[in-house]
C-alpha cells in the first residue's frame, strides 16, 4: 500500500489503454500519472469535425479517480481546438462529466475521451459557447476551480 | 516512471482462455480496477472495495456507478464475493501459465505425479488433466519430459516456502500424517475418518481454496473447519463526525485521543481524520486485518501524496507549479505582484549600496570577493523558471520496455 492510490489506479488504466484503445483514441503519451496526452477523432462523417485530429490533455490529481481529471483541449499547428458550443477557443471543456458534480470514480480517461468524442459528434453547431473572448481573456482560473452553470441538457 | 508488471483483465485476451477475461473484469473493483478488497454491498446492491467506496461516499455521498444516494452506515460485506475473488487470485497465475503455454507442454506430466502430489492446490489445474491423458501416451509423455523438468523446478522453487514457514501458535496441533492442522482433541478421530493419507499443503487461516482432491467434498468442509471465519476479533468501527458542529479545540481532543497528527489548519485536520476514519473502517472489514501500525503508515502516505505534507498543499510549493505552468500568464502575475516586485527592487538596491560601501572598506585588503552576479536578487529580477518545458515522449515504445509481458504471452 506505499504506492497512493491515483499512481495504482492510473497505472492499471495505463496498461489496459496501451494494450487496447477504442476506435478514434491514441495514446500521445504518458511518461507519468500527473499529465497525459491522448488524441481523438470524430469517427462518424460529421462535417464539423471531419479530417481532424485533437490533442487531449489530462491532468491527474492525487485523489484521481476520486476527484475528476482535468481535461482541456491543447491547441497545436495541426490540431485544432473543436468547434462546439460547450468549448472554449482555449481549450477549457464545459461538461458535467467533468465537474466535481457529474464525476464519477467509475469513469477513467477511455470513457471520458468517449465522451467527449460523442459531445462531438452529436454537435451540428459551428460555434462557441457565449461569452468566449471574454471568457477566455479574463479567464485565470484552472478549469477545475471554475463553476461552470450547466444550463444545457441537449448536449 | 516505475516499471510496472500490472496483472490485467487484458492478459487473457489472445490465450485459449479468452473468456476469463470476462470472469475477471467481474471480479475487479470499477473504482480502483483491482481485485475486490473486502468487498462491500451498497444500498442500490452495487459492490465496491470497502476502502473505495467509503471514500466515494465521504466526498459525495453518492453511488460511483449509478450516483444513488448511500451512507457508510448501510454498507454491508459481500463475503460470497470476497471468497469467490480471493480463491480466482489465489490460482490467476497458475491458470494463466496454463493457458499461455503451448498444449504439447501442458498436457503430459506422469512422471512425476508423486511430485506433484506435494504440490498446492492451486497447481491441480495443471496436474489434473495429465492423469487422463497421460495413462494413454506414454510415448508424448516421454517426448515433452524436458519440458516439464523445467516446469518442475519452478514449481519446487515456489513450493519450499511452506517448509520454512514457523509453527503458528494457533493452539492447534498438526496430524502426524496429513499435517492438518487441528484441535488435538480432534486428531483421533481425524485419523480414523478423514484423514487423506498422505501430507497435505497447509492452508492459511482464511483461506478459501477448496482442497479438491478426491474430489469429495471433505476438503472444502475440513478446511472451514479447522480455520473459524474470524480469527481475530474485528475492532470497533469509528463513528463519523459532524465536523461542522465540531469545535477547533473539541477536533483536536478527539485526535489525539486516536493518536493523530494535529498538525495543521483546521482543514487539514478534518481531512486527516476523514481519512484515518475510511482507513480504520475499512480495515474493519477486512478479512486480515491490519495491525494499527500499518494503518498508521497508510496515514503517513497519505499525509506525504494528499495531506499536510503533500507537494502542491503547501503554498509556496504550490505558486511554483503555478509558475512552471506552460500557461501561465507571466503579465497578469506581473500586475498583481507590482507592489512587492517593487519593494524587492528597492531592498535589493539597498543591499548592494551596502556592499559597495562594505566592500570600499575592505577593497584595499581584496579578500572580499564580489558577489557573483548570478542575474538575480541585484536588481529585482524575478526568477523566471524555464517555461519551454513540457516533453513530449512517444510511447510507441512501451511495449518493448517492459520485456516481463512480452514472456508471458
Amino acid at each position: 500500500m506505499t504506492v497512493p492510490f491515483a499512481a495504482k489506479r492510473l497505472g492499471k488504466e495505463l496498461q489496459k489503454i496501451s494494450n487496447s484503445l477504442p476506435p478514434g483514441v491514441e495514446l500521445v503519451s504518458a511518461e507519468n500519472f500527473e499529465e497525459w496526452l491522448l488524441d481523438i477523432k470524430v469517427l462518424d462523417d460529421n462535417p464539423l469535425y471531419q479530417n481532424q485530429t485533437y490533442r487531449l490533455k489530462f491532468r491527474f490529481g492525487p485523489s484521481y479517480p476520486i476527484e475528476p481529471p482535468e481535461v482541456v483541449f491543447v491547441q497545436l499547428p495541426d490540431r485544432p481546438i473543436p468547434m462546439h458550443p460547450h468549448v472554449y477557443s482555449n481549450g477549457i471543456i464545459c461538461l458535467d462529466l467533468l465537474g466535481q458534480q457529474g464525476w464519477s470514480p467509475v469513469q477513467n480517461v477511455e470513457s471520458v475521451c468517449m465522451s467527449l468524442q460523442s459531445m462531438l459528434t452529436g454537435n451540428s453547431k459551428n460555434e462557441r459557447p457565449p461569452g468566449d473572448e471574454d471568457f477566455v481573456r479574463v479567464n485565470r482560473q484552472r478549469p477545475k476551480d471554475i463553476q461552470f452553470y450547466y444550463h444545457d441538457n441537449d448536449v | 516512471m516505475e516499471s510496472f508488471d500490472v496483472p490485467d483483465s487484458t492478459d487473457w485476451i489472445g490465450t485459449p482462455l479468452a473468456g476469463l477475461m470476462q470472469v475477471e473484469q467481474a471480479f475487479r473493483c470499477h473504482v480502483c480496477k483491482d481485485f475486490y478488497n473486502s468487498p462491500m454491498i451498497t444500498s442500490c446492491s452495487h459492490t465496491f472495495c470497502s476502502i473505495c467506496i467509503r471514500r466515494c461516499l465521504s466526498v459525495d455521498g453518492k453511488c460511483p456507478l449509478c450516483r444513488a444516494l448511500d451512507q457508510e452506515s448501510k454498507l454491508r460485506g459481500n463475503w460470497a464475493l470476497r471468497e469467490a475473488v480471493d480463491a480466482f487470485v489465489k490460482s490467476r497465475d497458475a491458470i494463466l501459465r496454463f493457458a499461455t503455454t503451448p498444449v504439447t507442454v501442458s498436457t503430459p506430466r506422469s512422471p512425476k505425479r508423486k511430485a506433484g502430489e506435494l504440490e498446492e492446490p492451486v497447481q491441480d489445474a495443471q496436474n489434473k488433466r495429465p492423469r487422463m491423458t497421460t495413462r494413454s501416451s506414454k510415448a508424448k509423455a516421454v517426448e515433452a519430459n524436458a519440458a516439464v523438468m523445467r516446469e518442475e523446478v519452478d514449481v519446487l522453487e515456489s513450493e519450499d516456502t511452506p517448509d520454512y514457514e514457523p509453527e503458528p501458535e494457533d493452539g492447534l496441533v498438526a496430524c502426524p500424517i496429513c499435517w492438518t492442522r487441528m484441535k488435538p482433541w480432534q486428531v483421533d478421530r481425524h485419523i480414523d475418518k478423514s484423514c487423506s493419507g498422505s501430507p497435505q499443503p497447509q492452508t492459511l487461516p482464511s483461506s478459501s481454496t477448496t482442497n479438491n482432491r478426491g474430489g469429495s467434498g471433505f476438503g472444502s468442509a475440513r478446511s472451514l473447519f479447522q480455520n473459524p471465519p474470524t480469527p481475530t476479533k474485528a475492532p470497533d468501527r469509528l463513528p463519523a463526525l459532524a465536523y461542522s458542529m465540531l469545535k477547533d479545540t473539541a477536533l483536536r481532543k478527539k485526535m489525539g485521543e486516536l493518536g493523530l497528527s494535529t498538525a495543521g489548519s483546521r482543514q487539514m485536520l478534518e481531512k486527516r481524520h476523514q481519512e484515518w476514519i475510511t482507513l480504520w473502517n475499512a480495515n474493519c472489514d477486512s478479512a486480515k486485518p491490519k495491525r494499527r501500525s500499518e494503518l498508521m503508515h497508510d496515514l503517513e502516505v497519505w499525509e506525504r501524496t494528499m495531506g499536510s505534507r503533500a507537494p502542491t498543499m503547501s503554498r509556496a510549493a504550490n505558486m511554483g507549479a503555478q509558475i512552471k505552468d506552460k500557461d501561465f500568464d507571466g503579465a497578469a502575475w506581473a500586475t498583481k505582484h507590482d507592489t512587492s516586485f517593487k519593494d524587492l527592487i528597492a531592498k535589493a538596491r539597498g543591499s548592494k549600496n551596502k556592499a559597495v560601501q562594505k566592500e570600499d572598506e575592505a577593497g584595499k585588503t581584496g579578500e572580499l570577493e564580489p558577489t557573483p552576479d548570478d542575474g538575480r536578487g541585484i536588481n529585482g529580477t524575478v526568477i523566471v523558471p524555464d517555461l519551454s518545458k513540457g516533453v513530449v515522449v512517444d510511447l510507441t515504445g512501451r511495449h518493448q520496455a517492459n520485456p516481463s509481458r512480452q514472456i508471458r504471452r
